[in-house]
């Protein structure tokens, strides 16, 4: 019922389309305000970037999140401006999708792979990536899954590790897969903009 | 005036970027000087008589602290020099941090920018404040190591880096200058446990860990240990915290995308956007996901307003999200601003009808003498026996606030021939030195002629 009313929720959305880059562009307005955008490779139809905008509870626009994707780098504004900001020796945390699988990769861990301990935690509904040596430590959900109310199978789970990245896939359930296959053949059908001149209104 | 009569006790250490208060009017008052029955004290909290003004704002303060009463305005009116302000201030004090105390003068809503009704309706909306809920991402660990490096030539910016742990986790900060600053402020070392809250970058002291914990270390008795954090760094936290009305406004009403690069100010503010605010913050009430505080605002000079601002005040107190008005002044009879009329305190009728008026009366001799004492523990001045009742004479036949300046003068005076208290050829040096009012107002009797243009003579001035 739960996967009905995303579904549901994503084709009463505002959509807007574009194709730019070899990427097909989808930006969505949601009934309460949420925008998201998400960003398809056009040749193999691969979810490159899906990314959240959220007003916050006074009314401000907040900044985009990145669900999937590269996180965003804007202009390198300077340190005074942020006060703080993670240096960049630390692991970075990224979530990359392929057609069957969730993937999560994480540069920048030099450690063995016998350090690392990955785990389901079906009640929390998330995934736990633990280190013995006490360097690094992330609790994750898998929004996909909790948007159609999915529960975690923890032999979903697989990791790897080489060149100083972590790899964890997780194998997308059948109900996630057909999803997504109705949402790509209903995105297909939306007339796209293509490069070029994009009508857009001057003041 | 600030500085210390006894520079040898006080050590330089690192300069103090914590106190930039400086000594203001009315910088010795922290309260109303009520006890709990609120019945006022002769002295207490920096306040000196006016028993019956001070008890009534007491009660006008319950009433404030209760917030149910919303659209109810005050008047103190009073001669020059008995204390309007300082009651005023006394209620600000009184009601802490978290009611939102807005004071302005009357002549600063005249402004070509804004119009008159625009500047008064911002000020009523930044005394009303909403106490909600908010998510916010804070940053807590303990800390492992923390490195600033200052350039070799004094100059230039400062690099910093900081290193936080949970039990689970490590990971390295670039620090920029305001967090350098902060982190020096808060005296940050290895083995504290804070938080920083990423959104605005203020950063709290949990305590210290357990695990630095050793018999030998040389540490305060408040020094508090507590474990290390668990799990990540970077935790979402729910916080309450109270934004006014306007603070509201102004987030709704700046222009979205690209075109918020080419506005600025905000300017006026369109009614169909408070209305909207209005609404929500109302609904969010009855959700219980926000609390409304009813503050204050504290207009002085209330007569410098105008008809208009006037009849505009009539109709905002009579809204249901209005705070309690505050207003002071020292006219007596005199025409209202912007017409012909002539009204008691220059407020027209109707709404004098609609105040609450708390008159204050001139000091006694004995109050102005504790006054003085006061404001000499204050501006750090001694004062001896004699000199003191010498500046309450002056301060009975001048005024309160000429004698009050003389205070600071006849202590710079003390301290240029090398004294340490003030004397009485002191206040005799500094009396003569400057002109009270009326023996200013006399000396221009005396030598009208020789001044300039004073053949213009005739023509009074314009005063009310």
């Amino acid at each position: 019922m739960a996967a009905q009313s995303w579904i549901d929720n994503l084709k009463s959305s505002k959509k807007t389309a574009l194709i730019h880059d070899g990427k097909r562009k989808i930006h969505y307005l949601f009934g309460d305000g949420k925008e998201m955008a998400e960003e398809y490779d056009l040749r193999t139809d691969e979810l490159v970037v899906r990314k959240w905008r959220h007003k916050n509870t006074l009314g401000a626009q907040g900044q985009w999140q990145v669900e999937v994707g590269e996180p965003l780098v804007g202009p390198v504004a300077s340190l005074d401006a942020e006060m703080l900001k993670e240096n960049c020796s630390n692991p970075v945390f990224m979530r990359k999708d392929t057609k069957t699988s969730f993937q999560w990769r994480i540069r920048n861990l030099p450690h063995p792979k016998d350090v690392f301990h990955v785990s389901v935690q079906a009640p929390e509904r998330c995934i736990v990536i633990k280190t013995s040596n006490k360097k690094y430590y992330k609790k994750f959900g898998i929004p996909d899954l909790d948007r159609n109310q999915v529960p975690l199978d923890s032999s979903a789970l697989t990791f790897t590790h080489a060149n100083n990245t972590l790899i964890v896939s997780y194998k997308k359930p059948k109900e996630i897969l057909t999803l997504e296959q109705e949402l790509m053949k209903e995105l297909k059908k939306l007339k796209a903009t293509s490069e070029g001149d994009i009508d857009c209104k001057t003041q | 005036m600030a500085t210390t009569t006894t520079p040898t006790t006080k050590v330089p250490e690192v300069r103090d970027i914590t106190r930039i208060e400086r000594i203001g009017a009315h910088s010795h008052i922290r309260g109303l000087g009520l006890d709990d029955a609120l019945e006022p004290r002769q002295v207490s909290q920096g306040m000196v008589g006016q028993l019956a003004s001070r008890r009534a704002a007491g009660v006008i303060l319950e009433m404030i602290k209760d917030g149910h009463i919303a659209g109810r305005a005050v008047l103190i009116a009073g001669q020059p020099g008995t204390g309007k302000t300082a009651i005023a201030m006394g209620i600000a004090q009184s009601l802490g941090p978290d009611t939102p105390f807005t004071a302005l003068a009357g002549s600063e809503i005249f402004s070509l920018e804004m119009s008159k009704t625009e500047a008064l309706s911002q000020a009523f909306r930044k005394a009303i404040g909403v106490r909600i809920k908010e998510e916010t991402e804070i940053i807590e660990g303990e800390v492992v190591e923390i490195q600033i490096d200052r350039p070799a030539t004094g100059t230039g910016a400062k690099v910093g880096k900081l290193t936080l742990k949970t039990t689970e986790m490590e990971t390295i900060y670039d620090l920029g200058n305001k967090m350098i600053d902060s982190l020096s402020k808060e005296k940050v070392q290895a083995g504290d446990v804070i938080t920083i809250d990423k959104a605005t970058g203020k950063i709290s002291k949990l305590g210290r860990s357990f695990t630095r914990a050793r018999d030998y270390d040389a540490m305060g008795a408040q020094t508090q240990f507590v474990q290390c954090p668990e799990g990540e760094l970077q935790k979402r936290k729910e916080v309450v915290h109270t934004v006014s009305l306007h603070e509201i406004d102004v987030i709704n009403s700046r222009t979205q995308g690209f075109l918020a690069l080419f506005s600025g100010d905000t300017g006026e503010i369109k009614s169909e956007v408070r209305e909207q605010i209005n609404a929500k913050v109302c609904e969010w009430r009855e959700e219980g996901k926000a609390e409304i505080i009813p503050g204050v605002l504290f207009i002085d000079e209330v007569h410098m307003l105008d008809m208009e601002c006037f009849s505009f005040l009539n109709r905002a107190l009579e809204s249901d999200l209005s705070p309690v008005l505050i207003m002071a002044t020292n006219r007596g009879i005199t025409r209202i601003r912007g017409t012909n009329y002539q009204s008691p305190h220059g407020i027209p009728l109707d709404l004098l009808d609609r105040l609450l008026i708390i008159a204050t009366s001139p000091y006694t001799e004995k109050e102005t003498k504790q006054i003085l004492k006061i404001r000499c523990e204050e501006e750090d001045v001694e004062l001896s026996e004699e000199a003191h009742t010498v500046l309450t004479r002056i301060g009975m036949e001048t005024s309160l606030r000429y004698a009050m300046q003389l205070i600071s003068t006849a202590g710079l005076v003390c301290r240029k021939r090398k004294g340490t208290e003030v004397q009485v050829e002191d206040i005799k040096k500094v009396y003569s030195l400057f002109l009270d009012e009326a023996r200013s107002s006399q000396y221009m009797k005396e030598y009208q002629e020789s001044f300039l243009f004073n053949e213009t003579q005739t023509a009074q001035m314009e005063t009310s």
